[in-house]
């Protein structure tokens, strides 16, 4: 950054996307983004990498949950050599005008309408065919640029814009996952004895989203309203599995069953999973249970 | 029919002057309302238009107010919004009999009787198309979080609509239905099914002599586009809304590269809807997930196939 004095920000994340550069003529001045840490110009009105507000305040629950940023309805936010266009309000469609070079990865049931001459490819996944969404197999879909193509999903909810900077690692509750850009790599952990909870089975599949060297994007379609808060080292809070959409890979993630006594009868038991910092905790507020395999 | 060229231009409509044209609908009103009477749309509102083309639904105010006949009909809510309509004394509208919401005790309801062609199904249902005859008030809505689309329809203009989607038309408009023409069937082993991407059929909406209106419910967002002569677009087949009966349709499988061996678990294809203009084509954002077993295809209807 050209003047690190002047950044409004409060956390430093390691990197930052690129910036439109400005011919301006001494110091330039800098906002950064509260949401995704990327340097934008002082005039801007919404995060060039992110799309957030930059002159709306942060909404902040007294706990501590932060909402994510309502993306205003046709606000363009830049990768590589791509755009992304954000349109509608209900459920929001992510449209691409991809680069030329650049790529974006996907699972294929969230494609809405694309440009024929946009060429499709399947990414190589270790075991991937272990993996099934509602009896079908579990494809990674890339398309490449340069063209348009445009992704949303089957309920209301918002799209989360999640810019990675390098060496950061996200872990994605499955099929949450709109889309993500080349630069990222993919791969998936399953998570034992969470899926016991939603399903009785042997466990849940998280997506990992992992940046080498590069910034890329990962964009997420959370079903209702979408809740970030950073916990601190060692920090913990207790949140319904079904509620969990996504998590910095530095915050581990317990099932706990939760003993409900009613003395009479013995009580039942449910299980929440303790979340525990450092790092950043999305929530989604309305859930639905994919049948997953 | 409004002109094709406003859609992305936002039209030419001005307040100030006596006569105001609705970018979206075409209608002409003298401008003094806050919305235009005929579709709803926010007076003089700036076309909301991506990169790409897609139009958004013109801004509606909520509690706008349409005028058809005599009648008129109010849009109440943003979430999933309710069509109220006060219907004058000789006024009729028709609806899917599951999207009644409620009504005043004298508005008449009778079902309509036309050669046959409401014993369609909705889930295995009877879809049972019912008239609700003024005077009084009837109302309307459906089960998604979504947007209203009102659609005028002038004299000798027709638009297909994917069928379900209708929440209720004015007597004036003529209800058809006509096989779709989508359609492939997979076999695997001695099992074959048939799938309709789009359905069998599709509704078809025209008026004769009198304007009519027909209002749809969208899931999610509404997104239209003009698509120019020969102009042509993939979409999913269950995210179309409606389009122009000019626009012509057909199958597209797409097979990407792929360079792993998934030993026949999927059929290694996207399937598509390739829509071509020219006329107005509507998507929806919210959309079910189009079913294709992944089976060998062993027949379909006229497709394209394209190989990456």
């Amino acid at each position: 950054m050209n003047d690190p004095s002047s950044q409004r920000g409060q956390q430093q994340m390691g990197g930052s996307a690129p910036i439109p550069t400005t011919q301006a003529a001494g110091p330039v001045e800098r906002i950064q983004c509260q949401w995704c840490q990327s340097m934008n110009e002082k005039t801007a009105l919404s995060c060039w990498a992110c799309g957030a507000p930059l002159d709306i305040a942060n909404l902040v629950s007294e706990s501590g949950w932060r909402e994510a940023p309502r993306i205003k309805d046709m606000t363009e936010i830049h990768f590589g050599s791509s755009t992304c266009q954000v349109e509608g309000e209900i459920v929001p469609v992510a449209e691409i005008n991809l680069g030329a070079g650049d790529a974006v990865y996907f699972e294929h049931h969230v494609m809405l309408w694309k440009e024929a001459s946009v060429p499709m490819s399947v990414m190589s996944l270790s075991g991937g065919i272990k993996r099934a969404l509602a009896g079908m197999p579990f494809i990674i879909s890339v398309a490449q640029g340069p063209g348009r193509i445009a992704f949303s999903r089957d309920a209301s909810g918002e799209l989360v814009i999640l810019p990675l900077h390098p060496e950061m690692e996200l872990d994605v509750r499955e099929h949450a996952f709109l889309l993500a850009s080349h630069q990222i790599d993919y791969s998936y952990v399953r998570i034992k004895g969470l899926r016991n909870i939603l399903f009785g089975g042997q466990g849940m599949f998280m997506d990992r989203f992992v940046t080498r060297n590069q910034p890329g994007l990962v964009i997420l379609h959370g079903y209702g309203n979408v809740f970030e808060r950073r916990l601190q080292q060692g920090e913990s809070i207790m949140v319904e599995p079904g509620a969990f959409l996504y998590k910095d890979s530095s915050v581990s993630m317990d099932v706990e069953p939760q003993r409900l006594t009613t003395g009479l009868f013995g009580g039942a038991s449910m299980n929440l999973a303790r979340m525990t910092g450092p790092g950043r905790v999305g929530i989604q507020s309305m859930y639905v249970h994919h049948e997953t395999e | 029919m409004p002109d094709p060229s406003s859609l992305s231009t936002g039209g030419n409509g001005s307040p100030t002057a006596s006569k105001y044209t609705c970018p979206w609908c075409g209608a002409v009103s003298d401008g003094s309302s806050l919305s235009c009477p005929s579709c709803g749309a926010t007076i003089n509102v700036q076309a909301i238009v991506s990169r790409s083309g897609w139009s958004e639904v013109p801004g509606r105010k909520d509690m706008a107010r349409l005028q058809f006949g005599k009648s008129s009909c109010q849009i109440e809510g943003k979430l999933v919004p309710v069509a109220d309509m006060n219907l004058a004394d000789g006024d009729s509208v028709y609806f899917a009999h599951h999207v009644l919401l409620w009504k005043e005790p004298r508005v008449e309801i009778k079902a309509m009787s036309l050669r046959g062609a409401w014993k369609r199904m909705l889930a295995g249902m009877p879809v049972i198309m019912t008239t609700a005859h003024g005077p009084g008030h009837v109302a309307f809505s459906r089960d998604a979080p979504g947007e209203l689309l009102a659609l005028p329809i002038q004299p000798g203009h027709s638009v297909d609509v994917r069928e379900h989607l209708m929440l209720v038309a004015t007597n004036q408009v003529a209800y058809d239905w006509f096989s779709t023409n989508v359609w492939f069937t997979t076999h695997s082993g001695d099992d074959s099914e048939t799938h309709y991407p789009l359905g069998m059929f599709m509704d078809r909406f025209s008026a004769n002599h009198t304007p009519g209106l027909i209002l749809l419910h969208a899931s999610g967002n509404v997104f239209v586009r003009q698509l120019k002569a020969g102009e042509s677009i993939l979409v999913k087949p269950t995210a179309l809304i409606f389009k122009d009966s000019s626009v012509s349709m057909q199958l597209y499988f797409e097979m990407p590269n792929v360079s792993w061996q998934s030993w026949g678990v999927w059929g290694e294809r996207y399937l598509w809807l390739q829509l071509q203009g020219p006329g107005r084509v509507a998507l929806q954002s919210a959309f079910e997930p189009v079913e294709d077993d992944g089976g060998t295809i062993s027949n379909a209807s006229p497709a394209y196939q394209h190989r990456w």
